[in-house]
């Protein structure tokens, strides 16, 4: 094995974008029929690395190398030419155009006067899926008409259709039922035998040791380590992707729930979330799991007011309410740090002190004239309780790195004293250390009595934070666990489609 | 981390002095230089004083289009409503008997309504602000010209002619008044609750709305008062030339908008300044009479206006740029 020169290598990487080293001196390589695991929390680099793989990005240092020649790729095009493709997680097809004109775009067979060769691009295209066992796709149905798992084939089909002898594959399984995992399985596994070396990028630990050979481990855009699968161990790849076992990582908090602060009652709204009922109470955190898509973010925006129901019912403190307003849920004690920071939870041209405020302008202010003093003694103040690593109140709150802003969000928010706290994935993309003083900070808002409820993707973090689960799929809440029924394995299941989860809730 | 050391304005000595606000002023100082030296009758207190009255109706109109401009938005109905109010208040008059008194504030009223239209559309129905105030610039000039019937309205009482001809304490009337809403609209868009909405709405619309801040509100609120300022426009501008026509204020709404934009208003939201849209207003007003005295045609005074914003604009966001690179 060890004698077969890798098919792509990369030698001490170093990537930094304005603000954020992303890569510090990472190495990797992929040999022929091996599929190579690529590992790491959100922000750890994968991206960033397969985007140097692929050609988006050119490395500020390091080599890269494709069969032991070094090569520098100015463009993606460069990289498929040198047989390098890679399957985003968002998948990059045009829904009105038919499965072979999406395999062949911008490759297609010609004729001699330089037409496109349709009937050998049918023909090709069936071959290619036959050769990848897929026998339900036919060439001229147009992608949009496919489910998620089949336009992902489509994808591989059209790296195929390349030649592609690399092939990087990012969180592909993110999106896709159980069956479809399956059968993705099985295409990665016939490609390995065809001598395909395959970088597989995922943070579900299970399809590692389900399907990878070796596995590399990134951390804060650092190098960690390589290993064979079989050498290691889920809680040995755990502790290196994260640098401490899980019990250090979330804090230890006794669950004190009071009585019942924010209920919902079969709301809804139209395409996104019908009939979800939830329950909050004072002093818990609640973690909200589900895919993406599943109506978690739009059930918050609709309890925030953003997108006020259109059936159901709002009760907060057991008394009827109505809100058809950020404005209106604020009044009643409800604060929702939204998920996209840049476009719904800050004002990045705008400084930190004005940041900070901006929820609670009223209330700073004598007869509608801001007091600048209260202002800036609230900015101080925040910057000092959450930590935020800036130069000054007055610097601009878009020159902060990601951590920084979440908090700047945090403290926005927590300036109006709510008494509902929703969180929007609190900590995605923000490095592991910024990520732990948000944990710290929900527990104390929790064990001072606020209620918290927790939109999460990662599981790890829904698992380690809640005091009860409660699983969102295709816009109803469809499963409830306490803490300690709650495992990876369960929440997963109920995200997912599956009959025992559906009768169990 | 270490990039951003350097906060705005706190190690650049000479930040202040590449405010926009700054660099207008040294500009309006050179224009006033070459024009007072290429006309004798250029820097003489009446001339100025009289350039100061012209640009009253423009610079009332400026002050509430600084504030829609910041928010991303624009009103180019200003210069209809100003008509349209013209018109109605010599009708109300002439026409229906009113006392003129009760005339001016049905008008100032009819101008309060045309912005509160604006607003209304804009905000509840989600029509871009350009295209809305396209259509009700056409609309109420159109509605102007059918309530005038081509005639105008004279013989106003002498009383009527105070604001727009006479003067107090030797300077003319109407010019206290624009201070006054210069000094409240400065205070308001400094230092108030409601200003600071307007930049956080300019800046990013979707957080401002995300904190809970009545966006479509205010977006009312300063449309409604750019029509009713247009109507104080309106009467200001009849009792100053004696008569009322469905034609005045006619490309009026471009004056306005090239004032703020040259006073540093970004079209784009977010920044701007009332201090800045006054020295527009004048740097555009004494360009005008400067280079007519200096016997410049018309033409050619649009033309100069038309390099000078351009220039303006090239060098604040050639400071602004340099300012960023700096953290």
């Amino acid at each position: 094995m060890t004698s077969v020169p890798p098919l792509l290598r990369l030698d001490g990487i170093v990537k930094s974008f304005p603000g954020v080293r992303a890569l510090r001196g990472v190495s990797f390589d992929v040999r022929p029929g091996e599929v190579h695991a690529l590992l790491g929390e959100n922000g750890a680099g994968k991206s960033t690395l397969i985007k140097v793989m692929s050609g988006v990005h050119r490395p500020d240092e390091g080599r890269v190398e494709v069969d032991g020649r070094p090569v520098d790729f100015g463009s993606p095009q460069e990289a498929q030419a040198a047989g390098i493709a890679a399957i985003y997680q968002e998948l990059l097809l045009f829904p009105e155009l038919s499965v072979a004109e999406n395999v062949f775009m911008g490759h297609a067979p010609r004729l001699s006067w330089g037409g496109i060769d349709w009937d050998q691009t049918r023909a090709r295209t069936a071959e290619i899926l036959q050769s990848l066992d897929i026998h339900d796709l036919d060439p001229d149905t147009p992608v949009g008409a496919l489910s998620v798992g089949n336009r992902q084939r489509v994808e591989i089909a059209k790296a195929l259709s390349m030649n592609a002898r690399v092939l990087i594959m990012d969180e592909p399984t993110a999106a896709l039922t159980e069956a479809d995992v399956e059968r993705l399985f099985g295409i990665v596994r016939r490609l390995r035998e065809r001598g395909v070396g395959i970088i597989y990028i995922s943070h579900r630990l299970v399809e590692i040791f389900d399907l990878a050979d070796r596995v590399t481990v990134l951390r804060d855009g650092e190098y960690v380590g390589t290993h064979e699968v079989r050498d290691v161990t889920e809680p040995q790849l755990i502790s290196m992707m994260v640098g401490r076992t899980i019990d250090q990582l979330y804090p230890h908090r006794t669950a004190n729930p009071g009585k019942v602060v924010l209920e919902a009652k079969s709301v809804a709204y139209p395409g996104t979330v019908e009939e979800a009922s939830l329950t909050l109470r004072a002093g818990e955190i609640v973690g909200l799991a589900g895919l993406v898509g599943s109506g978690r973010s739009e059930l918050a925006q609709i309890l925030f007011g953003v997108t006020p129901a259109s059936a159901g019912q709002i009760l907060v403190d057991g008394q009827p309410v109505t809100i058809r307003s950020p404005a209106d849920a604020k009044r009643l004690g409800i604060a929702y740090v939204p998920e996209d920071r840049g476009t719904q939870g800050l004002i990045r041209p705008m400084r930190i002190r004005h940041n900070v405020s901006l929820a609670v302008l009223k209330e700073l202010a004598r007869f509608f004239f801001i007091d600048r003093g209260r202002e800036q003694e609230l900015a101080r103040r925040d910057i000092e309780r959450f930590k935020i690593r800036a130069s000054s109140m007055d610097q601009v709150v878009g020159k902060l790195s990601g951590g920084n802003q979440q908090k700047v969000v945090l403290a926005k928010w927590l300036a109006t004293r709510p008494r509902i706290l929703i969180l929007d994935e609190p900590t995605r993309g923000i490095d592991v250390g910024a990520k732990a003083e948000i944990h710290k900070i929900m527990s104390e808002l929790a064990a001072q009595g606020m209620a918290v409820l927790m939109i999460s993707s990662e599981l790890p973090e829904v698992l380690g934070m809640s005091d009860r689960v409660l699983v969102m799929r295709e816009g109803r809440i469809v499963a409830g666990f306490d803490r300690a029924e709650a495992t990876q394995e369960r929440i997963a299941a109920a995200m997912m489609r599956s009959a025992q989860q559906e009768r169990a809730a | 981390m270490a990039s951003a050391v350097a906060a705005p304005g706190h190690q650049d000595r000479y930040a202040g002095l590449k405010r926009h606000e700054v660099i207008l002023l040294f500009v309006l100082i050179a224009a006033v230089a070459v024009l007072a030296f290429r006309s004798e009758q250029f820097l003489t207190t009446g001339n100025l004083l009289n350039q100061g009255r012209l640009l009253v109706e423009v610079g009332l109109m400026a002050l509430p289009m600084t504030f829609i401009i910041i928010t991303g938005g624009i009103d180019l109905s200003v210069g209809s409503i100003m008509g349209l109010c013209a018109i109605l208040l010599g009708v109300f008059w002439q026409k229906l008997g009113l006392p003129l008194g009760a005339a001016i504030a049905l008008a100032l009223v009819v101008g309060a309504l045309a912005g509160f239209v604006n607003g209304w559309f804009i905000t509840r129905v989600g029509v871009p602000p350009l295209i809305m105030t396209l259509a009700t610039l056409a609309l109420y000039r159109g509605l102007a010209e059918g309530i005038s019937q081509a005639r105008s309205v004279r013989g106003y009482p002498d009383w009527f002619f105070g604001l727009g001809q006479g003067e107090l304490w030797g300077v003319p009337t109407q010019l206290w008044l624009l201070l006054f809403f210069f000094v409240i609209s400065a205070i308001v868009l400094t230092y108030t609750t409601f200003g600071r909405s307007l930049y956080a709405i300019g800046n990013n619309e979707v957080a401002a709305r995300f904190s809970g801040i009545p966006v479509d509100g205010i977006k009312i609120a300063i449309y409604t008062m750019s029509g009713l300022m247009a109507g104080l426009a309106a009467w200001v501008f009849v009792s100053r030339v004696s008569t009322t026509r469905s034609d005045m204020g006619t490309g009026l709404e471009l004056d306005v908008i090239t004032a703020v934009v040259l006073g540093g208003t970004s079209i784009f939201g977010g920044t701007g300044t009332i201090l800045g849209t006054a020295l527009g207003v004048v740097l555009i007003q004494l360009l005008k009479n400067g280079l007519a005295l200096s016997g410049v045609k018309g033409d050619g005074t649009i033309v100069v206006i038309g390099v000078i914003l351009i220039l303006s604009i090239l060098v604040s966001d050639l400071l602004r740029r340099q300012r960023g690179a700096e953290h």
